[in-house]
């Protein structure tokens, strides 16, 4: 078998992940009138608490049917963003977009669960979420789609690799000034009811948008989405007039380490995928 | 991050590159040296595999030492026994060195490093994981996987190092570090070799084929195992022919990268075709649904490097020159 404590290797690692992603989140400072959540970082919290879960047994948190309803929605939701870019760009977006990575991490974690769950024993099955450690490992009904899913996911790592070591991605918070309205009339960006947004600060106000995260994937799009961000320039990281934010909180809420994020996630479920086929 | 952040306007903005397609201005080498860090991980993921923690890691290298000459055979011998005394470590350290040569080589700062020790680490896991793939014993099949897919990381190094021979734009990818004689040179060698052991007395046995092809179907998923076992019954009895056309394949293959651009093309695609016919059936994706594969196999590899010789569409002399 494969050694636990290399399964708490990878699991440590899920949980940086997911205190990263959480960091991020905080930082973005929903609660603050114009701040920001972006529903990668909350899948990448999501993701990496139920990798970490099923890497390790005591770290389990939600059954695997709340993990198959939550990554059922997220699957929908970079679906739903997929179509939206594909549409927009082309195939290319698959290849240079943002979201499809993220689908293909959450149908993996959709896949690993339904699998998992159907092909579960009756020694493990009145066990708590995955578990792919120990007597119990873990093993996968549908291999070959495991295969599939874990080449994807390793040709997605290596070219995110490639981009991060060629800059496409920068290392800190950017500004984002007055972008024209026609250019953001079709984001997908959403406001908080009593945010600055949604009390309509006036178009010259830096501010930012709130960015509906996971939950939101729950309702699916909503009449009116985009709308606050037509109105509004913004910047990025919740940070308050129109000023980049600097030190850590720059790098913290830079792109380059959602995409350091998705890196690590796409190799440990490559890890995963492999060690349960 | 995804846009929805920002809108579309401002993550292109943020991103610098983002709106632009990514893959247009990508380098064909630079290309075909992710495809070359993809499998160095995905040997570095399979390594970490269960199996690789049982006996049956050491054994299977023990097993790679069989006709071999001894002074060949005893530094297998070694390698499987100190693997088998320190197997939990040892083989995390192989798993954690080819997911470091992937990481390595996707890395932009790194590939050169990546790239060098990749070679090293090639030649070593050649000879001692895989005992030369059977050349020296007679028993190299280039269906299943000879002469070591190991050696075709090696060889794609090569011709992918991030270096330039001359001004002058090559005809392909795979001539740019090496220059074209060299290129050509490594391309016949290989595909001359598979024709070779196509033929060796082994292969040519009646039923040589198809019980590689029945062999591969154990454990698999049933499609897969169907494939191998439609596959093994139409050659069945058929092992001199089927080595014989095999043969014939590999050497017009050989010969391709000499034929001018169009012929070479038509030539290249044969040999795409057939590697992925010989990695889905002969191989059996690698078996890696099977459990117990240490790499994907020849089959994607032999792909790569066709595809390092696909001759550009402007630009070079005519592959022939």
């Amino acid at each position: 078998m494969t050694p636990a404590w290399l399964l708490d290797i990878v699991a440590a690692a899920m949980l940086a992940v997911a205190a990263l992603s959480a960091a991020r989140l905080v930082a973005a400072r929903p609660w603050r009138r114009g701040g920001v959540i972006i529903d990668t970082d909350v899948a990448h919290l999501l993701m990496a608490i139920a990798m970490a879960g099923t890497l390790t047994p005591r770290l389990s948190t939600l059954p695997d049917s709340g993990w198959g309803v939550i990554f059922g929605l997220l699957v929908a939701w970079f679906a739903v963003r997929v179509t939206r870019d594909i549409r927009r760009s082309g195939l290319r977006a698959l290849a240079g977009g943002h979201c499809a990575p993220h689908f293909v991490h959450s149908a993996s974690m959709l896949y690993m669960v339904l699998a998992m769950t159907a092909a579960a024993s009756p020694a493990t099955a009145g066990m708590d979420g995955m578990d792919m450690s120990g007597a119990s490992a873990m093993t996968l009904r549908y291999p070959t789609l495991a295969l599939l899913f874990a080449f994807i996911l390793v040709g997605y790592s290596i070219w995110d690799l490639d981009q991060l070591s060629g800059r496409r991605y920068a290392f800190g918070a950017a500004r984002v000034p007055g972008i024209p309205l026609p250019a953001i009339a079709d984001s997908a960006a959403l406001t908080v009811p009593g945010s600055a947004m949604s009390r309509g600060s006036g178009p010259t106000t830096p501010t930012t948008g709130y960015v509906r995260g996971a939950a939101g994937a729950v309702a699916g799009p909503v009449p009116g989405e985009g709308a606050m961000g037509e109105r509004l320039p913004r910047t990025w990281g919740g940070h308050r007039g129109g000023h980049p934010p600097g030190g850590n909180r720059a790098f913290l809420l830079s792109p380059a380490v959602t995409v350091g994020c998705r890196i690590a996630m796409g190799v440990a479920m490559a890890f995963m995928l492999f060690i349960a086929i | 991050m995804s846009d929805l952040a920002l809108g579309r306007a401002a993550l292109q903005g943020q991103l610098g590159a983002e709106g632009r397609p990514a893959a247009a201005s990508l380098d064909p080498r630079r290309v075909l040296q992710l495809g070359l860090a993809a499998a160095w991980l995905l040997d570095g993921v399979l390594q970490f595999q269960p199996f690789m923690y049982t006996k049956a890691f050491p054994q299977m290298l023990t097993a790679s030492a069989a006709g071999n000459p001894s002074v060949i055979a005893r530094p297998i011998i070694w390698n499987a026994n100190l693997a088998s005394h320190h197997l939990v470590p040892l083989n995390t350290i192989f798993a954690t060195i080819q997911l470091l040569l992937g990481l390595g080589i996707a890395l932009r700062p790194t590939v050169r490093p990546a790239l060098a020790a990749s070679v090293v680490w090639s030649l070593a896991v050649w000879w001692l994981g895989e005992g030369f793939a059977g050349i020296l014993g007679g028993t190299a099949n280039p269906v299943d996987g000879a002469p070591g897919a190991v050696i075709l990381y090696a060889l794609l190094a090569v011709l992918l190092w991030p270096a330039d021979r001359s001004a002058q734009p090559p005809p392909y990818v795979a001539a740019r570090a090496v220059g074209v004689r060299a290129a050509q040179a490594l391309w016949l060698v290989l595909w001359l070799s598979l024709a070779f052991f196509a033929v060796i007395p082994a292969n040519r046995a009646q039923g040589a084929l198809s019980d590689v092809l029945t062999d591969a179907a154990a454990g698999e998923p049933g499609w897969l195992a169907g494939l191998d076992k439609g596959a093994a019954s139409l050659v069945a009895g058929q092992g001199l022919a089927a080595a014989v056309a095999l043969a014939v394949a590999f050497f017009v293959i050989a010969v391709g990268v000499f034929l001018p651009r169009r012929a070479a093309r038509a030539v290249l695609g044969l040999a795409i075709v057939l590697a992925a016919l010989i990695w889905v059936i002969g191989q059996a994706l690698g078996m890696i649904l099977a459990t117990g594969a240490t790499d994907p196999n020849s089959g994607p590899l032999l792909i790569l490097l066709a595809l390092a010789y696909w001759p550009a569409s402007t630009g070079g002399p005519e592959l022939a020159r």
